[in-house]
């Protein structure tokens, strides 16, 4: 804070009126004579200042978020082929199109259990895993670089890189199965409409696993060692420990961890397109693939824009939600 | 102190936002007038790309035109040159395909130069049936690519193990398929994990059993897509693949294993194009031969496309060195170099007697010979004659049918919905 908003300088010595304590009334606020502690000057100079330090943000908020906005409407409500330099305005019917595109229906069925599973399995392996670490000192750096290690990798390699995995001809994992005697469940991992979606998303909460091992590790840190022993005295179980003493505690971070998992769940693209390009037959297409090889593939810039922004429209709830409730948690003293 | 604080605040904004607009590359029409830019597809070989290099100096030496080549990845070529061409910032010459998906597309939007005056002026020998895919509104927008054919390569040296004798009609195809499955190799290395593959599958099946005929009323809308000859080409696939002639899941093999399974001798053929004859020159050391896809009544026919070929852009100033690169691009002396170092097959007449090849690609070159010749025609390669719209729904329902996804009938009718957009 300057200088300016703790100490008066000479000049509003000599012009402040006195201060009256509580609350400032904001009607009176409105009213333009000096209401406040400060004088007509300083107050000024420190809305000046509140605009310059602003405009800044408000530069890139207007660049980066209002102008693409603005620009992804637009595009949505005409008919835009990628080349045409005046497209023709359509109104709302790029989006009542997508209502009735069963491809539509089926990338968000794809979608909804990428969000489930690919919010759950990370959670659930990744909270498992930092409480078996929880207490483990010798090597800890060792086991927390080597799982955190995934996250930091490029999907797309990793994309390519377990393409050669689920490789029929060449990949290990047919191999593997083949040496234990599992040779039967060999398949055409990423080829099989079956099992392509759910062999995408194994590789994808591979990558992500590790992310929410190291946020739950550093949040254990913080549970209150002191309230989990008096537990064990009082005869808990594992399981009612992990629930009534330190989920509560970590639950802010759990809930955050929750949210960036979820909402990648929504704008999935990368490692679907790396690994099967949303195929075979659309059997792993989501709704970020679809806009991709709509506006791109097809050259429906338009349509492909309206998708992303009913993708943005269906995440936004979700994450507000899950923001609020981290809010309130952290607010009620609750968590790490 | 607060107002200036303010100043200063706010010019740095500006000045930031100022540098952020300054940012843009300079526009390609600008400049000397004697370099122009040629923008290509990147080779599968690196080295290819070096050797273009090398041949595009001695133009340059002997025009005094300097030309900056750049290649792009196949899959980012659309959306680059698109954006390119529509900003004015595009490269002065670029390769690109001829069909309406392609070329159409932008010769539609106006990005094209119109090349039909340069036709006559530097009276180019171009195949008529080759000018046909680069005319748009009776404008010619480009120089038609490289001619290409898709048929089957067989492995001549298992067949004969095998005691197998050539194909000569399907059902050979069938009976030679099952003796090589019974002997534990898979005996069509056919992939489709890609999806773009599916175009070339069903390409030759139809091509075989409709001929260039029939394959002309389905591609102008005489015949429908979902006809009874698409539906028995489609089903072919899925009956070879039900029948074990294809690998296990071909959905899930990639085009370059497919290729190495063929290569490494663990598949007895293999469903391509003769792009790919250099690479199996390379890594082959058995013999090789190159056959139709059989029809049911005979040998059928190979599918027959043009690959990508030079065009201008319509915002270029420097149409004059442009069009000179091109004439060069057309020239006896550059088809035979493409020839003997790129494997590939101009769309005009190349003396080839003398030319340095292998024999597999001299069939190529006799085969292609005839694309103009209409006593022993051709089939074609569907997908660079239709659109982007049906292209996906063909490339997506060959993956339907061999996964089970959907049945021959009802990816022929999406092919017919699709044709009609």
């Amino acid at each position: 804070m300057s200088r300016a908003t703790t100490a008066p300088t000479s000049h509003t010595r000599r012009t402040a009126a006195p201060v009256r304590s509580g609350r400032p009334r904001a009607g009176r606020l409105r009213s333009g004579a000096v209401r406040s502690g400060q004088p007509r000057a300083t107050r000024r100079a420190q809305t000046r200042l509140g605009i310059a330090l602003t405009i800044p943000l408000m530069a890139m908020i207007v660049t980066f978020f209002l102008v693409p906005l603005g620009s992804a409407v637009y595009y949505a409500l005409v008919d835009f082929n990628g080349i045409n330099p005046q497209p023709p305005f359509v109104g709302a019917d790029n989006f009542v199109e997508l209502f009735g595109d069963p491809k539509v229906w089926a990338a968000l069925k794809n979608n909804a259990i990428w969000i489930v599973l690919g919010t759950a399995a990370p959670l659930a392996i990744g909270l498992g895993l930092a409480l078996l670490m929880w207490a483990v000192r010798r090597g800890s750096i060792f086991y927390r670089v080597a799982f955190f290690f995934p996250y930091v990798l490029p999907q797309v390699a990793i994309g390519v890189v377990w393409g050669w995995i689920y490789d029929p001809v060449r990949g290990w994992l047919n191999q593997a199965l083949e040496t234990v005697g599992l040779g039967s469940l060999a398949t055409g991992w990423l080829g099989n409409p079956d099992t392509a979606l759910y062999a995408v998303l194994g590789t994808a909460v591979w990558a992500t696993t590790g992310f929410v091992f190291i946020i739950f590790l550093s949040a254990l840190r913080n549970v209150d060692m002191e309230l989990v022993e008096a537990s064990r005295l009082d005869g808990t179980n594992p399981f009612q420990r992990l629930w009534h003493i330190i989920l509560p505690q970590i639950m802010p971070v759990f809930l955050m961890v929750t949210t960036i998992t979820l909402i990648g769940g929504f704008s999935v693209f990368d490692i679907i397109f790396i690994m099967t390009g949303g195929g075979p037959a659309g059997a792993t297409e989501v709704l970020g693939t679809y806009a991709y090889s709509s506006a791109f593939q097809l050259n429906r810039i338009s349509y492909g824009t309206a998708l992303a922004l009913v993708i943005t429209v269906l995440a936004v709830p979700f994450a507000v939600g899950l923001n609020r409730l981290q809010r309130r948690l952290s607010l009620q003293g609750t968590g790490a | 102190m607060h107002r200036s604080t303010f100043r200063a605040t706010t010019a740095f904004a500006a000045l930031t936002l100022a540098a952020a607009g300054c940012t843009s590359a300079p526009p390609s029409t600008g400049g000397d007038d004697d370099s122009i830019r040629y923008l290509v597809q990147q080779p599968e070989d690196p080295a290819a790309l070096e050797l273009l290099e090398e041949h595009i100096a001695e133009f340059e030496k002997e025009s005094g035109i300097s030309v900056e080549l750049e290649a792009l990845p196949m899959g980012n070529m659309r959306t680059v040159l698109q954006t390119q061409l529509r900003s004015g910032d595009g490269p002065d010459v670029f390769s690109w395909g001829s069909g309406p998906g392609y070329a159409g597309a932008l010769a539609e939007a106006g990005l094209l130069y119109d090349m039909t005056a340069a036709y006559d002026e530097y009276d180019w020998p171009i195949y008529d049936f080759a000018k046909e895919r680069v005319t748009f509104d009776g404008r010619l927008i480009g120089v038609p690519g490289e001619m290409e054919t898709i048929g089957l390569f067989y492995n001549k040296t298992m067949f004969a193990d095998l005691g197998i004798d050539e194909p000569k009609n399907l059902a050979d195809l069938k009976a030679a398929a099952e003796t090589i499955r019974d002997a534990g190799t898979v005996p069509i290395a056919a992939s489709d994990q890609e999806g773009w593959q599916g175009g070339h599958l069903l390409s030759m099946a139809l091509s075989s059993r409709i001929g260039p005929d029939g394959m002309d009323s389905l591609l102008n809308g005489e015949t429908p897509w979902d006809s009874p000859d698409v539906v028995a080409a489609l089903r072919i696939w899925k009956d070879f693949h039900e029948a074990g002639y294809l690998p296990e899941s071909p959905t899930s093999i990639s085009y370059d294993s497919a290729n190495s399974m063929f290569y490494a001798g663990k598949a007895a053929m293999l469903p391509t194009g003769s792009w790919l004859i250099g690479g199996i020159n390379r890594n082959t050391d058995f013999e090789v031969g190159y056959i139709p896809f059989p029809a049911e009544d005979g040998p059928g026919m190979f599918s027959a496309g043009l690959g990508s070929g030079p065009m201008i852009s319509a915002g270029s100033t420097k149409t004059e060195a442009a069009l000179e690169f091109v004439d060069f691009l057309v020239s006896p002396a550059h088809g035979r170099w493409t020839i003997e170092n790129m494997g590939t097959i101009p769309a005009y007449p190349v003396d080839t007697a003398k030319a340095d090849v292998s024999p597999l690609f001299a069939q190529v070159i006799e085969d292609t010979s005839r694309l103009d010749d209409s006593k022993n025609p051709l089939g074609y390669n569907i997908d660079v004659l239709t659109t982007d719209v049906f292209n996906q729904a063909m490339w997506d329902g060959v993956q339907a049918v061999l996964t089970g996804q959907q049945n021959a009938e009802q990816v022929a009718q999406t092919l017919e919905t699709s044709f009609q957009k």
